[in-house]
Formats: C-alpha cells, structure tokens, sequence
C-alpha cells in the first residue's frame, strides 16, 4: 500500500501531534504515524479507558490535543513501525501492528520521533526489576500499576521527581532518589529558573510532595551495584566523586535509573540530514534552523529528536515546523503577531532548559565520573552480553569499531541502550550508524513488500 | 625518515596477511591505512570460504568469472585455511562444515554437472544431489530446489576476527600499523620507495599496494594506472536463532550465500549490489536488493520467513574488469606489489604468502602469471608523479 | 465511583487478571511476573526495561507470534502469553 500526502508525521508525541494539527487544520492531508498503540508519545502516553474512567487522566491536555489532531482530519496509523527509507530516498517504508507492508511518501516530511532514556550500566542493571525511570512512570500514570513495593530511583535529572511523585501516588514506598549530581541547593544558576514561575512551580511542586513524603533525596550519590537473583532485592549506593565506594545499602524490589534523555535520531540521519554535536549533551542531532526545517529541505526536525527541551517546547516546535510549511504552500507567511508568539515562547522555553541543564552533570561529566569506577566485569551491552573490559580492551578507535571487535551493539535493540556507555568506554564517540531495518523487521513483511508493484 | 623491508598499504585481510608472512620470516614491516584496520571489505564481507566452484553472478555483474581458472587457486586456499588457527594462536570461528551449491533450473542443474567435471579434475571432492537427496542432506532446503553439489571443505571464518588475527600475530613478530593514516606520496628513487602516510615517511624496496577499492588510488600516487571497477554490495543479517545450519548454501544460478554464523545470526548475502560506492564514508544500502535477496533465501530456505531482519550494511569490494584476481608486481616498478579482486577473503591466506614470495624473489606457490596487474594497465607509467 | 472492568488473560497457561486494556508489560508486573525470557548469550532471566519499545527485553510470544514487545501491547481478554520460548531472539 502507497499513502500519498502533503505532509507525513513521525511520531505522535507533543511535538508530531501539534505540527499534525495545525496543518492539517489549514487544510493539508496529513498522516500521522507513531510504533505505540495510542498517541500521545511518552509524555502524553494515554492511559487505559479504564484507568482514565476510574483514576482519571493525569495529562487531559495530551488527550485534548490527540482528539484535536482527529478533529482536523489527520489520518492517525498508530501501531506503525518506521523500519526504513527506499531507494528513491524518499519513500519511508513501515510495517504495520497485523505487520504488513506500508510506503508512505510527503511533499514534508515531519520527524518526531521523540528521545529514549540514557542509561549507563553498573554491576547487576541486567536483573529483572532494573528499569528505566519512564517505564516506572508509564506503569504508574498509564496503567495504575506500581513497579514494585519499595523503589529506589536514581540517575540524573529533573525527571526522577515527577516519577517519584507518581510511585507515592499509587501509596508505593520510595525508598530514597540518589541523583548524581548536587542540583537542589540554592544558588545563582537556580535562581535564574526564576524568571519561568510555571516550570518552577512544577518542579517545587514535585519536590514539596517528596519532602511531605519523607523521601531522601541523596545527592551526589550514583548507583554501585544492584543484586538480587531472579529481580533485584538490594541497591548498594557510592558517592559519586568516588563512586567505587559502598556508602548505603538499600533493600528495594525495583530500581530505576536514568540519566536524562537522548534524541532518536535513526530516521533524520537514515535521511541523510546533517548531523552535529549537540553542544550540551554531546548527542548527535540534526542540523535544524528554527522552524525545525534540517539541511534537507523537505524534512523538518521537530521534539526532543531535535534536541532535548521537554514537552512545551516539543509544542512550540511543531507549531513553527506547520508555520514555515504553510508559508511554503501557501506562499502567504503565518501571521507576523502568530509567528513572533510562538519564536518568543521557544527562546524562553530554550533558556528555561539550559538553565535547568546547568543545575545537573552534563553527559560529558557523568561519563567522566562513572566510566573510571566501571568495573570491567560489568556487563555493559545487555543485548550480546559484552561486559564493560572487553570494550577498554584495546580500545582506541571508536564505537564501530569496538562493535565489530565485541558484538556489542549487534543486538535486538542496535545500541540504542548502550550507546552513551560504549562511546564512553572506549573514548571514541561517535553514535552508532544509522541504517536499515532502524528496528528488526518481520521477513514476512519484507516478503509481502517485495510482492508489490513499483519501486520499493 | 624511516627504513623498513617492506611497507603495506591496506590493513585488511590481504595486508594483514601479508604483513604476518612477512614479518614471521624476519622482515621489517609497517602497515598504513586510512582509517581502522579491517573496517571495509574485509570487515563487511560475508566471511565465506569458498572451495567448490564459484559459479554465482552478483546481480549486475557483466563478466562471469573464469570458474574453472579458479579451482586450483582455491584448492591451495582450502590447504592453507587448515592451520590459520594455530598459525595464529587465535580462534577466527574457522568451521569447515561444508557447503550446498544449489541449483533450481533444468539449466542450472546441467551447470552443476559440468562444475563438478571440473572440481573432480582439480583434485576437490563434490558430490552431486538430487532435490531429494539434497532435502536428505539439508531438511531446511525447500521445495523449489532440484539439485546440489555438495562440498566438504567449504566454510566460513568470521571476518570480523580473522583480520585482527593475522595483524596481533604480526605485531608480534615486530610489524608496526600504523592506522587513520592515508597514504598520500608514493615516490621510487632508484632502488626504494619512499612512501608517507600522515606525518610518516617510510622508505623500503618493496610496497604492496592491497588497499581494496583504493587499489588503483594508491597505485596512482606512484603513477601506476590500474583499470580497477570497484562496487559496493550488500550482507544482510537476521536475529539469533536457534543454531539448525551448519552449512553453507549458495545458488548456482543467483546472488545467493546463507549461513548461520556461531552467534546463531542467518547471514544472507550474494554479491547483491548496495546503492552507490561510497569510498569518502560508508555506502547506502539499497531496499530493492535487500528485498530481492530475502526473498531468495527465503525461498531456497523457508524457515529464515519466521525469522526477523536485523541488520544490513554494505562495504566495498575490489572488483576487476574482468572479475579474477589481481597479483603480482607491476611491469616495470620492481618491488611494487598488488593484491585484490573478488574472493580475496578466502585467497587471503594464499595470497599471504604468494606476495612473501613475490618480495623475496622466490618462487609463488601457485600459478599467478595470468593474474598480474599488466592485463589491468592502461598506460605506462608517464614519471609524472603523484597525482594530487 | 465503580471499580474498574478487569480482563483475564493466559499467560504460560495460567489465568492472569489486570484492569481492561493495560499494557501487557502491566499485567505481567502486576502479576509478580518479572523474568519474561532469557538472555540469548548468557542465559539469564530479562524483564523489562525500558517500557516504551527500545531495549527489547520485555519480548514475548502472544497467541503464537513470537517477539512481540509486552510493552507496546495491550491486554485483550483471553490473550495468550508465553515467557517459555527459546532463548533466542527469534
């Protein structure tokens, strides 16, 4: 099946579903695309009919949005897998949830494809009950389901408050939230978050519930090791300028650690967009001017793909993407009062975020400060089991080549959860290549496609 | 400005395995290469070691090869292949497990009778198989399949340690790589080449030029031109599944080679050809041979149609005009060798030690004269020097 | 305010109850149900991870298709879940 539209959205999160909306409402046929069952992305992920209709909808403005994007008419094919890009190097080529071939072609292309948690292994992250902060979220908000009884979070980063507020919503004891960093003492750089009454609220907000709640909230502390034997049953904790040593042992049946976001960026690289080094993070990340437009002229670059900023941002950056491709089709630029509301609101989302990176380790930070500290039995990609000495061994070069060495990231999820880590070790940098299938691919559906008539 | 015996440009497996004969028998040897050693042909090929007769075209291919010219080249291979592991004291999953050549059509059957004529003239044992005989042997082969020759030596190696094997080993007899390092001086006074590569000059009576797809690149800085047709292809890579095929199988009549590799990977390839060479990063798979060359193996191989894809990458190969091997040392250049060409992975270990000979003045183990790269050159050399 | 519906499914062919339409990764934690396949290369016990389709630790068979991520899918009453298959990747 070919689907032909103006514009063709991947990714039906914040950033997709405003850019979706707002051109499709101008009248342009728009498709919608998203891997999940629902839209909504990560940070609007729906929760199930049941949990909204008995516990209620913890983000209803994600759901106003999703019915918005509906209303104007976007065709929304949620369950649909992006796997790769044809020949013509314009065709993005998916399968479907029954797994069936799908080709979709756009005048614009949107990429929204979102970000997925950084993670960095330690001594027993492989047990089961070791998750991500965001799987515990979309357990607690999405399905009304704790993750365990007795729950330690660490890592880095704002994102472990509102997570934990989630845990003691549903009356889950959380153990203590080791953050990696010192960001909750007062001082210059948290002051500027002043100027963002919203944003602080919300963070205050999480961090008021928390003291109500007697959680401590350990900083400096990153995680030395998880055990336990079929799911982890303890967190021993170490400071974090010398994270070799023990400092605290704390008896939890589910740990969930991550440290901030990285932007999914397969299918913009897959498209040969320009890539650069985000300059706070180190990601890569497309090459995009403000209205999201990357160095390829038909596709946009719009969300946390393009740059960590969070959901309002996402907003605004869907919101500039369908301004500058209405500009294009219309040949009328969007309202001058419109377009300067929306650049204004992304300048100070953008400072906001910087001003909130400043108070955490940056990436390059904590890798200078776990990476030492990894001991080498460690097993760092969890895939094909490669633990973290097999990656110092020898390991001048960079990541392909440490892949090639050791098989790590040759597996299922392609270095995606290892990456940050093996770039670390092995002092190269550098991501993982893009290429076809972005995930593992049905032969089945590759069968059907090449059944098809025209090019693929 | 340093002195060695001999200096390689190319750290893949031709140059590894040279610099190991080299540097075992006593010379001094210094490897180049652009970037890191056995990244591109040698680390993108399927790893097949191919003792029966080759008899496949890649698609696109325009010339076939001279199979029958071949089979001694690879008999001697098959021997050498024997004791790479404990040559190098290192495991490169070498597994002579044998290997399937399958045939679908009236044609193609008739293909596979003449090329066991001329496997039992070369000394390699095959054996031709009906369908079913063939469906005895290997109950994965599918309907569709009418015959097959069946070879006990065909195998496969994992390219992705067999290169750094052959390099460890010869860092251990005191050859020194020197990686990311492009050559871009060749020069000849008298009798020593003068090569320099980043901020390395090196000066040696004997360069061996077995920089794959920049073969004719490098030959050029010494003012050499060699008509090579470099392309890229493509391997695919499924999932791990549970380990049920020990063979390998390749199609008489198609682009068509599967095996399962240790890790429990089908690795699905054929010469099917990537999108475009790309020599200044990596080439871009093509979707349209991707599916082409699926379908084959799932049609061959019905049980890969349960399995996922995993992977696709494509890598270049050094491809003559007339699609045989290229080695020997060039007209006219004393001690300038070259290596490459098509099935360089399961000649490496010939090749190896024929250009040890070709730098010693002794005598190649097999028959090469046909091979040299005179049939390759366009002109004479012209001393005007580099060429950038 | 009315309890919520709730959904059975089989998983390794006991009954497991959870509110209507969760996710499956949901029903299978709430169920205590942690280790949901083995390592290919060392053969530990996997559960999820990331729970929004990226690491591929959470894959199970359901109603006979194998590798299909819990996380991405949502319960049906009389869903058929198996954690016992190979431990490949399949």
């Amino acid at each position: 099946m070919i689907v032909e539209r103006d514009v063709v959205v991947v990714g039906g999160g914040p950033a997709g579903l405003t850019a979706a909306a707002r051109l499709a409402a101008a009248g342009l046929t728009v498709t919608i695309l998203d891997e999940q069952p629902e839209l909504g992305g990560q940070y609007y992920r729906r929760p199930a009919p049941e949990v909204a209709r008995r516990w209620g909808d913890h983000r209803r403005e994600g759901g106003e949005l999703i019915a918005g994007v509906r209303a104007a008419g976007v065709e929304c094919r949620t369950g649909h897998l992006v796997w790769g890009l044809a020949d013509d190097d314009r065709t993005l080529l998916a399968e479907d949830e029954a797994g069936r071939p799908v080709r979709l072609r756009g005048r614009h292309l949107v990429l929204a494809t979102g970000a997925y948690e950084r993670s960095f292994p330690f001594p027993g992250w492989q047990l089961p009950g070791v998750t991500t902060p965001g799987f515990a979220q979309h357990l607690a908000a999405g399905d009304h389901t704790p993750i365990g009884e007795r729950v330690v979070l660490a890592g880095s980063g704002p994102f472990l408050l509102p997570v934990a507020c989630s845990l003691l919503a549903l009356g889950v004891k959380v153990a203590g939230i080791a953050e990696a960093g010192t960001p909750y003492r007062p001082g210059r750089r948290a002051l500027g978050t002043l100027r963002h009454p919203a944003r602080l609220r919300e963070l205050a907000g999480y961090a008021a519930r928390l003291a109500r709640a007697r959680v401590p909230v350990w900083q400096g502390a990153v995680v030395l090791r998880a055990d336990g034997h079929d799911r982890v049953s303890s967190v021993t904790l170490a400071a974090a300028g010398r994270p070799g040593q023990a400092i605290r042992t704390v008896e939890a049946d589910a740990l969930c650690v991550g440290y901030g976001f990285r932007p999914q960026t397969d299918l913009a690289r897959l498209l040969g967009c320009e890539v650069t080094a985000d300059p706070g993070t180190g990601d890569a990340i497309p090459v995009t001017d403000p209205a999201g437009r990357s160095s390829r002229p038909d596709v946009y670059v719009i969300g946390e793909a393009a740059g960590i900023g969070g959901a309002p941002t996402a907003r605004a950056r869907g919101l500039a993407a369908a301004h500058d491709i209405l500009a294009r089709e219309t040949g009328h630029p969007v309202p001058p009062a419109e377009a300067r509301r929306v650049a204004t609101a992304a300048r100070r989302l953008g400072h906001f975020t910087a001003l909130t990176d400043a108070l955490y380790p940056s990436p390059a930070q904590l890798l200078d400060a776990l990476v030492p500290a990894l001991a080498d039995s460690t097993m760092a990609c969890r895939c094909e089991s490669v633990t973290a000495g097999e990656l110092r061994a020898d390991a001048a070069g960079d990541v392909n080549a440490a892949k090639a060495r050791t098989r790590a990231g040759m597996g299922p999820c392609q270095g995606r959860v290892c990456g940050f880590a093996v770039a670390g070790l092995v002092r190269g940098g550098a991501v993982f290549p893009s290429r076809v299938p972005i995930r593992p691919v049905r032969m089945t559906t590759l069968l059907e496609l090449a059944a098809e008539d025209g090019p693929a | 400005m340093r002195a060695a015996d001999v200096v390689i440009v190319g750290a893949g497996v031709l140059g590894a395995a040279a610099a190991w004969q080299l540097s075992r028998a006593g010379h001094r040897v210094v490897i180049f290469d652009r970037g890191a050693p056995g990244r591109e042909g040698s680390g993108t090929t399927a790893g097949n070691l191919h003792v029966q007769a080759v008899h496949t075209r890649r698609p696109g291919q325009e010339v076939p090869i001279d199979s029958a010219r071949f089979l001694p080249l690879q008999r001697a291979a098959s021997d050498r292949w024997e004791s790479v592991e404990d040559d190098l004291g290192a495991s490169v999953e070498l597994r002579r497990s044998g290997g399937f050549t399958i045939a679908e059509t009236p044609d193609q059957c008739q293909e596979l009778k003449e090329k066991h004529t001329w496997e039992a003239a070369a000394g390699i044992p095959t054996e031709v198989l009906d369908g079913d005989a063939a469906r005895e042997a290997l109950p994965l082969l599918g309907p569709t399949v009418t015959a097959a020759t069946w070879c006990a030596s065909d195998g496969y190696a994992n390219p992705l340690k067999v290169t750094p094997a052959y390099l460890a080993a010869a860092a251990g007899h005191g050859a020194e790589l020197v990686p990311y390092a492009p050559v871009r001086e060749i020069a000849r006074r008298g009798g020593t080449w003068r090569v320099t590569a980043g901020t390395h000059t090196v000066a040696a009576p004997v360069v061996i030029d077995v920089a794959g797809p920049w073969l004719g690149e490098i030959a050029a800085l010494a003012g050499i031109r060699l008509r090579m047709t470099p392309v890229a292809i493509q391997m695919h890579a499924t999932v791990r599944a549970p380990v049920t095929m020990s063979h390998l199988v390749q199609h008489i009549g198609e682009g068509l080679s599967v095996k399962q590799v240790t890790a429990g990977n089908l690795l699905i390839g054929g010469g099917w050809p990537a999108r475009a060479l790309n020599l200044a990063g990596r080439s871009v798979t093509s979707v349209d041979s991707l599916l082409g060359n699926v379908a084959l193996a799932v049609r061959v191989l019905p049980f890969i149609r349960d399995l996922r894809l995993l992977r696709a990458w494509a890598g270049p190969l050094a491809a003559t005009p007339d699609e045989m091997p290229l080695i020997g040392e060039v007209p006219g250049e004393p001690g300038f060798l070259v290596a490459g060409g098509t099935y360089a992975f399961t000649f490496a270990p010939l090749w190896g030690e024929t250009l040890r000979g070709l730098a010693e003045g002794a005598p190649p183990p097999v028959e090469i004269a046909d091979l040299g790269p005179d049939r390759l050159m366009t002109q004479t050399k012209t001393h005007e020097g580099r060429q950038r | 305010m009315t309890a919520p519906r709730s959904a059975t499914i089989i998983v390794d062919g006991r009954p497991v109850t959870a509110v209507a339409g969760v996710s499956l990764t949901a029903a299978l934690v709430g169920d205590h149900r942690w280790a949901l396949r083995r390592n290919p290369v060392d053969g530990g016990p996997r559960g999820p991870f990331c729970g929004m389709g990226v690491c591929f630790e959470c894959e199970v068979t359901v109603d006979g298709v194998p590798s299909v991520r819990a996380c991405l899918t949502r319960i049906r009453p009389g869903m058929r879940v198996d954690t016992t298959g190979a431990p490949n990747d399949r």
